[in-house]
């Protein structure tokens, strides 16, 4: 038995993916967006290393990074506050020339000496924008027994519609892959197939000397993309093996899907496959336990504490800290942190960033295909 | 480093008039309110009240309330130095007691105390449901010049026998202090929340133990040895919300008004005086289409299929559908089967109740008693659990108590 303690660390890449997601992204980046209630996207990745006894976890923030910063705060919630290791934030070393990271080469390039002081024999690498409760001992024990130089998880699914479409294809933003035994064999960026396809999970797993020496023949040579620039050309000569992935994944590429999965969750059977595991940590705010109120009436709603509910809810997440005043009716919605809706209101198919106000009497209906997302603050 | 007041919590109570509650527990550590244990009130009036240095004194059945407390980080109070320490008995060189009175339990922690060189030492009772600000006491404390203060409640006076009751004059000046009295002459009930100066408590206790008739007890003897000696003993008067939840029928009502602040007067929803506790880290809760709730407070973790009147759910509490929920206290990860009718009650932590098991009844005429479940019990399918009963073992199939 490998002692896991010890045996890897962690490297999370909080802003992958925010330009999918901008309304969400405006004030804060992909690792911070509230989701199911009471979490943060980063949640997810950082307590299943946590639980897996990854204790040595860097956080490649890049930017519009305050709220993450508040978020995890000394990482005691994840019980990351260690001597040896725990939660590092490494913003974007400022030099001359300040420039902000692009792929991951410029980002793991910047902490090389930081990676070579380490004494973990492997480094996982991964996004935030899937939500798993996912076992990283198992995806370790499979690297082992492989002999894989890499191993990238994936799951298969259909490519979201929103990466084809997504702006930009000259970047490089999404990966499938054909297996051989095990082994990718082609790996393909912003591929345009259709029907389901092996699609990375982008959480990677790999020696640390190996990243190390990748990550610095890369970076001289001005290269961006560890998947595009590092595991493309190296194919054929790189053991790059593909660890599947069967449990429930929740991926988050644009404001629908991100309102689908929400919405998911409020199937028991979802819910359960998500948070049967280890327990997911976030940061606490010590509410009082949600209060419903004479006259409240819901159905079909998960809500977190802190709650007032007086009027009518139904097939709607709800966070913390959400007032939900007498005659107002809300219906399949998502309500952000301490959201007020007034007596009265009526409002369907919405998005309600935090402390966002809808005034008494209001109506304001989106659609199921189209949610209306309404931001941070405003007062409608 | 001098610290001006520290705070020593009597915890050790066996809270015996609890019964199935507290067979396996201190009764500080007894869950209140849908997410709190009753300690997280002293503890948060204490951090609230910028008291950083809090010592609590365990004696019976310690293992969760340990567990609870750990380093104390829930409550802000895991600090460098001063911070929570639970204070056990512990042997001595010249040998070893159990805590033989509240006056003890203070005393063999003198040394305890005298590491932070206090002025002030404030006793906290463990068993009460307060939000109080002891540095408002504090205050009055001082420009009293008291050596001695004590928080009074004014109580009704055909309640006033039950109490110790507290006499002063028109300046909040203690004359007397009546234990239990037939024929009340106040009706100013002490809280149990002292306030000593440091150097005149040690002086007491060192004389209190010295003496071989005492009971080591601050109400029969600390307060009447400084009554005797005429210091300056001043009343607090404090007219929030205070419960001793001693019973099962009082620990239920406090519960109950915890669902009417509005009218109680115990409001938890402050964000100006907080009440911290030990998080659960589950997913909110979640209700189910064909669920009711009214009236209620729930927290993260449960799993409502079934209805859910008037009442309070702990973390992880599921009801299956048809299951019929009122007027009761459900304890964390307590399991309610398809078609149980739970009403007028307290189940505590991980009873699982049966299907078309029925526990408590609402009251009518003579019969108007709490059920109580203690903790880890079974009821089995179709049991029938009369509104008094105590029970502590699991109940079979069928059966009825």
């Amino acid at each position: 038995m490998m002692n896991s303690k010890t045996s890897a660390l962690g490297i999370i890449f909080p802003n992958s993916y925010d330009a999918l997601i901008p309304e969400l992204v405006n004030v804060r980046l992909m690792a911070s967006i509230p989701f199911a209630s009471r979490y943060r996207l980063i949640d997810f990745i950082l307590s299943s290393m946590a639980n897996c006894g990854i204790d040595n976890i860097s956080i490649m923030v890049n930017n519009n990074y305050h709220s993450l910063m508040d978020h995890l705060d000394s990482g005691r919630e994840w019980d990351l506050v260690r001597k040896n290791g725990g939660l590092n934030i490494f913003p974007p070393y400022a030099e001359k020339e300040s420039r902000r990271f692009t792929g991951r080469v410029a980002g793991l390039a910047s902490i090389l000496s930081f990676l070579q002081d380490q004494k973990e024999k492997y480094v996982v690498l991964s996004d935030t924008n899937i939500v798993v409760n996912f076992d990283f001992n198992a995806m370790i024990q499979a690297h082992i027994e492989t002999g894989a130089d890499v191993t990238v998880a994936y799951n298969t699914q259909e490519i979201p519609e929103s990466l084809i479409k997504a702006p930009g294809t000259d970047l490089s933003l999404y990966y499938t892959f054909d297996i051989e035994d095990g082994r990718i064999t082609r790996l393909y960026v912003n591929s345009k197939k259709e029907g389901i396809q092996n699609c990375s999970m982008n959480i990677y797993l790999l020696e640390r000397e190996l990243l190390i020496d990748l990550v610095n023949t890369a970076f001289v040579h001005g290269k961006e993309y560890f998947e595009r620039d590092i595991l493309l050309p190296h194919i054929n000569k790189l053991n790059v093996q593909a660890y599947k992935y069967d449990k429930y994944i929740a991926r988050i590429c644009d404001v629908k899907s991100y309102y689908d999965e929400n919405m998911k969750l409020l199937d028991d059977y979802n819910l359960d496959s998500l948070f049967s595991g280890n327990p997911i940590y976030t940061k606490i705010r010590d509410d009082n336990p949600t209060r419903y109120i004479q006259d409240s009436k819901v159905r079909n709603v998960m809500v977190a504490d802190g709650c007032i509910i007086e009027g009518e809810v139904e097939n709607s997440v709800i966070f913390r800290g959400v007032k939900i005043a007498k005659g107002a009716k809300v219906k399949n919605c998502i309500l952000m942190q301490d959201t007020v809706v007034e007596p009265g209101a009526e409002i369907e198919y919405l998005i309600t960033d935090k402390n966002v106000k809808i005034s008494a009497g209001k109506d304001m209906r989106g659609t199921d295909t189209h949610p209306v997302y309404i931001s941070k603050y405003q007062e409608v | 480093m001098a610290k001006e007041m520290i705070a020593m919590l009597l915890a050790g109570g066996q809270g015996s008039r609890l019964y199935a509650l507290t067979e396996k527990l201190a009764k500080p550590a007894v869950p209140f309110g849908g997410k709190y244990r009753i300690i997280d009130f002293p503890l948060s009036n204490c951090v609230n009240s910028g008291i950083d240095t809090v010592g609590i004194l365990t004696q019976y059945q310690p293992l969760v309330l340990n567990e609870y407390i750990g380093n104390g980080q829930p409550w802000d109070l895991d600090r460098l130095y001063g911070g929570v320490h639970v204070l056990p008995p512990y042997q001595k060189a010249s040998g070893s007691d159990w805590y033989k009175g509240t006056a003890n339990a203070i005393y063999q922690n003198i040394s305890f105390i005298e590491r932070y060189d206090p002025k002030y030492v404030i006793i906290l009772s463990g068993d009460q449901i307060c939000k109080q600000d002891y540095s408002d006491f504090l205050k009055f404390h001082k420009e009293k010049d008291a050596e001695f203060s004590v928080a009074v409640m004014e109580v009704p006076w055909e309640e006033a026998p039950r109490f110790g009751l507290m006499v002063a004059d028109e300046n909040d000046k203690i004359t007397e202090f009546q234990e239990k009295p037939k024929n009340p002459k106040s009706n100013l009930a002490s809280m149990g929340i002292y306030i000593f100066n440091w150097d005149i408590l040690k002086q007491y206790l060192e004389e209190d133990e010295a003496d071989p008739n005492s009971a080591n007890d601050f109400g029969n003897n600390i307060i009447p040895n400084l009554l005797r000696d005429r210091r300056r003993m001043y009343a607090y008067h404090f007219n929030g919300y205070w419960k001793d939840v001693g019973t099962i029928a009082s620990l239920w009502e406090a519960n109950m008004e915890v669902l009417d602040p509005e009218h109680s007067g115990i409001n938890l929803f402050d964000e100006d005086w907080k009440i911290y506790s030990r998080n659960s880290g589950m997913t909110g809760h979640k209700i189910n289409a064909g669920a009711v709730v009214e009236n209620s407070m729930i927290t993260d973790g449960c799993r409502i299929k079934g209805t859910v009147k008037h009442s309070i759910l702990f973390a992880g509490v599921k009801v299956e559908d048809d299951a019929v929920i009122e007027d009761a206290v459900i304890m964390g990860g307590s399991v309610i089967k398809h078609g149980a009718v739970v009403k007028h009650c307290i189940v505590a932590e991980n009873v699982t109740i049966g299907e078309h098991a029925v526990v408590g009844a609402m009251p009518s005429g003579e019969e108007s008693g709490v059920a109580t479940i203690g903790a880890g019990i079974t009821i089995g399918a179709g049991a029938v659990i009369g509104p008094d009963a105590m029970i502590n073992k699991n109940v079979e199939g069928g059966e009825d108590q």
